[in-house]
């Protein structure tokens, strides 16, 4: 062991420089860039002039911290930001429970799940342009195959996305129908590392099947979960094909605007390249945030060694 | 953390190492697409960067062929193209632009000219010696900026009146004609309403553009005659929002989004159950192959005047470009020489954007629809609209008022107070 | 009750809701399927036809017409195995590296790789264009190879994964001579089947749909990948579903064989999976 201690370090270097390498080029360099354009009002009709020539990139378009201020005092801000925080809190429950109830059916493993574990996967690899045409269908008021179930029980169904109160929650379905696949297979995986050996020791000791899931399931589970949490929490800030072709402009009284929508609208359309910017380095700190509460919040329940 | 600055500082070392000789490589190669490569023989030959949208697709093969009889006669020339689907089109541009890598020519949208045009990215036109009097007036204007041509028209679609006649017939009800104002349109619009619960009468999209063209048919605007403030909320501007609003939610003439449930407005006509509808002539092939009932066009109706509006999208030289004389000569070929313009007829992809006799008779005498001379008439009445920089920015707030509007969360008069002051806040129209 | 009977009913309850979730799961897909069998009148009637009356294969006649587009179907292939295989080896390598062999800082590199995943495409693809465009990788299909050294997402997982392994493996390992190499490859690879088939799947997708900066490097039609002649089929004025769904159809088909030969290897990872050594 002596020897590996002392070399550990180039070693580590030895596996880690292709990612190493691709990290600096293609995700630090990228974010200093927007970093500075960020201080600029640059809108993305020009040369791009920053690579060769810093000093002279912000001579021209250099406006400082301005585009923040111009972000922090507008309203527009607060309501994306609180639309996009809406998606994550009814989107990361449901989806849990749903890929959960995914995971565990496929690791049922009766004769036949071979087949669920296809049709499942299915929305995943269904693009979201087909994907929203099926959903903007389905929720349509009056002919629309939700609101006809929910007759059945005499309910009578909202507008769904043309309404403000209702566009979020049915983007959150649609979203949950497709991702609850993708992230059902993870915890399947997940699932089915685990050894059958706990299983039978649980139940010698005479623990029943709920007991089991809580007692060794979860636990085993933790890891992959914790991973299934995180990449949800970062993707679910970053929500932004389906509120585009679902709801296009917006939506009601703009309740479906969120945050990567917004940067996509203002870089693409606007052409505010360095508010657009600055506007992702503001939902690089929110995330940053819940990730790092994740993290902390971790060793209070992820078991790495049962 | 030593360890990491260390593991760092090796990585970035990697990768200058990568750049520098990447770099030293593309230095040749950056301006390479883009400029004149001068044959030994003293011969000016030149490659063009063509990179466009609405030559994509179905139509791209009769741009080749445009593109071929170009070569034919400029044999020096050779034409790079890319074609690309509308949607993500300005994305991918924008990326080539901020590389320093730019076509020679593109295509752009009126919208996204202004946006370019005021940025000094395009090349003027004038004083490359091309013909500009072929164009049609109205639709050259729109790719000048400050008098300085920057572009020229490739095509050409003007919106008209779209009917039903056995609609009309069933209804026994008189055809439409040019004369017609709101409330004509909508008596009939509630006449064939009633045939039948799955039958409407009118389509009329509450857009942007549908918008700023029905208040002006309402001596109505968005700007003051100055353009220094928002005119939203005035008594025309509400009396047309609720003229709009109400064929939707009041007589139902038209199906409101929700009765739509998915369904696309050209697919409702083209099913015969729709009795008229406003669209543009881009939609002619479409409903000549899948119409089996018999259709005509008119101008459409106005109320206190007519008003009409077009879009159009042009062809542009980037500024960096280094063979822009010979790309300027290629975009007139293309979007007005003869034989060009009668590839794009024969096509029935959109109208040429020339005053040339022939090809507007030619134009006039295919049918259906029989009165295509209302396309013409049509134009007339064109209103163009606000040139301002935050164009988009303002169509987007637009449009989603008028959402709210017709889903019926605000009313007219709420939903265009809200859109005054919003544009008040977020728009700057000193710029 | 009877355990048989229990039995019964336990099957019956998994089939209901394992059902329930299919149907759902399913509608659109066999809407995609119908309405890519349509011919362009039929295809958006009210009351809607869920089964086209005169289906045509026209869509597909027409998407096989449009240049380049077989050929776009192998760049596609070429580019997602390629960029896989790169993911899997880079990314295990880095996560490896990150659970198994000690060094300090090893969390801050960690949490810094985890970063990456914060700031959204939409913005950072321009400047990784301008990168690429600089170092003269344009129209290159091995390009994307290099920008899968480095995937964050790949690398946590596999970290997920690695962490659960005991670290008494890699000792006893050493002490019986092994070096890293061979530990790696022939220790912790083998025990991530799971894990690493489920990642190829995910990898071999998430490059397969790939589109923004595939659109922007490879200019050459030759060279364009399937997602970008597909995105050639929007319009500015219409769209034509039934061509859209007929290509987003073919463009599933491969991840769908994909997934079906690489299910075997989630039943290999239980077996091999005896977690802790």
């Amino acid at each position: 062991m002596k020897i590996a201690k002392t070399n550990n370090g180039l070693i580590a270097l030895m596996f880690l420089l292709p990612s190493l390498i691709g990290f600096a080029v293609f995700s630090v360099l990228p974010m200093i860039v927007s970093m500075a354009v960020s201080l600029s009002s640059w809108d993305g009709l020009s040369k791009l002039i920053l690579f060769d020539d810093v000093s002279g990139f912000f001579q021209e378009f250099g406006i400082g911290v301005a585009n923040y201020s111009n972000i922090f005092a507008t309203p527009e801000l607060y309501q994306v930001l609180g639309n996009t925080l809406k998606f994550v809190a009814m989107y990361i429950p449901l989806m849990l429970i749903a890929a959960m109830s995914v995971g565990l059916i496929l690791a049922k493993g009766r004769r036949g799940s071979g087949v669920l574990r296809i049709l499942y996967y299915i929305p995943v690899i269904t693009s979201w342009v087909a994907g929203a045409l099926i959903w903007r269908w389905a929720f349509s008021p009056e002919y629309g195959i939700i609101n006809e179930i929910l007759k059945i029980f005499g309910i009578s169904g909202p507008l769904w996305l043309q309404s403000a109160q209702w566009a979020m929650p049915g983007i959150v379905l649609a979203s949950v129908w497709k991702d609850m696949g993708y992230f059902g297979l993870m915890l399947f995986a997940g699932l089915r590392s685990i050894d059958a050996g706990y299983y039978e020791a649980a139940s010698i000791d005479g623990a029943g099947k709920i007991r089991q899931f809580f007692n060794v399931t979860l636990p085993m589970l933790s890891p992959t979960l914790f991973f299934v949490i995180i990449i949800n929490i970062i993707n679910s800030l970053q929500i932004f094909p389906q509120v585009m072709v679902m709801t296009p402009g917006g939506g009601p009284g703009g309740s479906t605007m969120v945050m990567v929508e917004r940067i996509y609208t203002r870089a693409f359309s606007y052409y505010q390249m360095g508010y657009a910017s600055a506007l992702s380095w503001i939902l690089f700190v929110v995330i940053f945030l819940f990730t790092f509460i994740q993290m902390q919040l971790q060793k209070r329940w992820v078991t790495y060694d049962v | 953390m030593k360890k990491i600055i260390a593991l760092f500082s090796a990585g970035i070392m990697v990768f200058s190492l990568m750049a520098c000789s990447g770099g030293g490589g593309s230095a040749s190669n950056d301006s390479a697409p883009n400029s004149t490569s001068a044959g030994d023989s003293g011969a000016q030959s030149a490659a063009i960067n063509f990179d466009q949208f609405s030559g994509s697709g179905d139509n791209e093969k009769f741009l080749i062929e445009m593109i071929d009889r170009y070569k034919d006669q400029n044999p020096h020339v050779d034409i790079k193209l890319q074609s690309y689907g509308y949607d993500d089109y300005f994305t991918q541009l924008s990326a080539k632009v901020a590389a320093g890598r730019a076509p020679d020519v593109f295509e752009l949208n009126y919208e996204n000219f202004v946006a370019y045009a005021g940025n000094g990215s395009l090349k003027s036109l004038d004083g490359t010696g091309i013909d500009t009097s072929v164009y049609n007036d109205m639709a050259l204007k729109a790719f000048s900026k400050d008098g300085v041509q920057l572009g020229v028209p490739n095509s050409f679609s003007n919106v008209i009146l779209i009917y039903n006649k056995e609609l009309f017939d069933r209804a026994g009800i008189a055809y439409p004609t040019n004369d017609w104002k709101w409330a004509d349109a909508m008596a009939a619009a509630e006449t064939i309403r009633a045939l039948d619960d799955n039958i409407y009468g009118y389509f009329h999209p509450l857009s942007f553009h549908e918008f700023y063209k029905t208040v002006a048919q309402n001596d109505g605007g968005f700007l003051s005659a100055d353009g220094s403030s928002f005119t939203f909320n005035t008594p025309q501007n509400i009396e047309t929002l609720t003229y709009m609003v109400d064929m939707q939610l009041k007589t139902n003439v038209m199906p409101t989004e929700a009765q739509l449930g998915g369904m696309g407005d050209w697919d409702l006509f083209k099913s015969g159950r729709l009795g008229m509808i406003i669209n543009g002539i881009w939609a002619f092939p479409d409903f000549t192959r899948d119409c089996d009932f018999e259709w005509d066009i008119v101008v459409e109706p106005g109320n206190i005047r007519k008003a009409t509006h077009f879009f159009s999208n042009g062809y542009v030289v980037g500024n960096e470009s280094g063979v822009a004389e010979e790309a300027a000569k290629f975009i007139t070929f293309i979007s007005s020489n003869p034989e060009a313009t009668q590839i794009r007829l024969d096509a029935a992809w959109e109208l040429p954007p020339v005053n040339d006799d022939s090809i507007i008779s030619q134009y006039k005498a295919k049918t259906p629809p029989a009165n295509r001379e209302a396309v013409f008439q049509s134009l007339d009445y064109l209103v163009t609209p606000p040139v301002i920089s935050q164009f988009a920015e303002l169509q987007d707030i637009v449009g989603r008022h008028l959402s709210d509007a017709a889903n019926g969360i605000m009313t007219p008069e709420e939903c265009l107070e809200s859109l005054q002051a919003e544009c008040e806040s977020r728009i700057d129209l000193s710029k | 009750m009877t355990s048989n009977a229990k039995k019964i009913l336990g099957a019956l309850v998994y089939w209901l809701f394992a059902g329930i979730i299919a149907v759902m799961v399913c509608i659109p897909f066999f809407w995609m399927v119908s309405t890519s069998l349509k011919s362009r009148g039929a295809l958006m009637s009210i009351p809607m036809e869920w089964l086209p009356k005169e289906p045509t294969l026209d869509a597909y006649q027409k998407l096989f017409e449009i240049p380049f587009f077989a050929k776009s179907i192998f760049n596609s292939l070429y580019m997602a195995v390629t960029c896989t295989v790169a993911q899997l080896l880079f990314a295990s390598m880095a996560a490896f590296a990150l659970t198994k062999i000690r060094f300090k800082g090893q969390n801050a590199v960690f949490s810094l790789y985890i970063t990456a995943l914060m700031i959204p495409v939409q913005i950072t693809f321009i400047p990784i264009f301008i990168i690429l465009t600089r170092m003269n990788l344009t129209n290159n299909l091995n390009t994307f190879i290099l920008f899968h050294l480095f995937n964050a997402f790949a690398i946590f997982m596999l970290r997920q994964r690695m962490m659960t392994i005991h670290n008494a493996m890699v000792e006893a390992a050493l002490i019986d001579g092994a070096g890293w190499w061979r530990i790696f490859f022939q220790i912790i690879m083998p025990l991530c089947g799971g894990a690493l088939a489920t990642l190829a799947i995910l990898s071999f997708m998430s490059v397969w749909n790939d589109y923004l900066l595939p659109l922007v490097l490879l200019s050459d039609r030759a060279k364009a990948t399937l997602p970008i002649i597909l995105s050639g089929l929007s319009g500015q004025y219409q769209n034509q579903f039934n061509l859209m769904m007929a290509g987003a159809l073919v463009s599933i088909i491969p991840i769908l064989i994909l997934y079906v030969c690489v299910q075997g290897q989630f039943k290999e990872g239980m077996t091999v999976g005896s977690v802790k050594g």
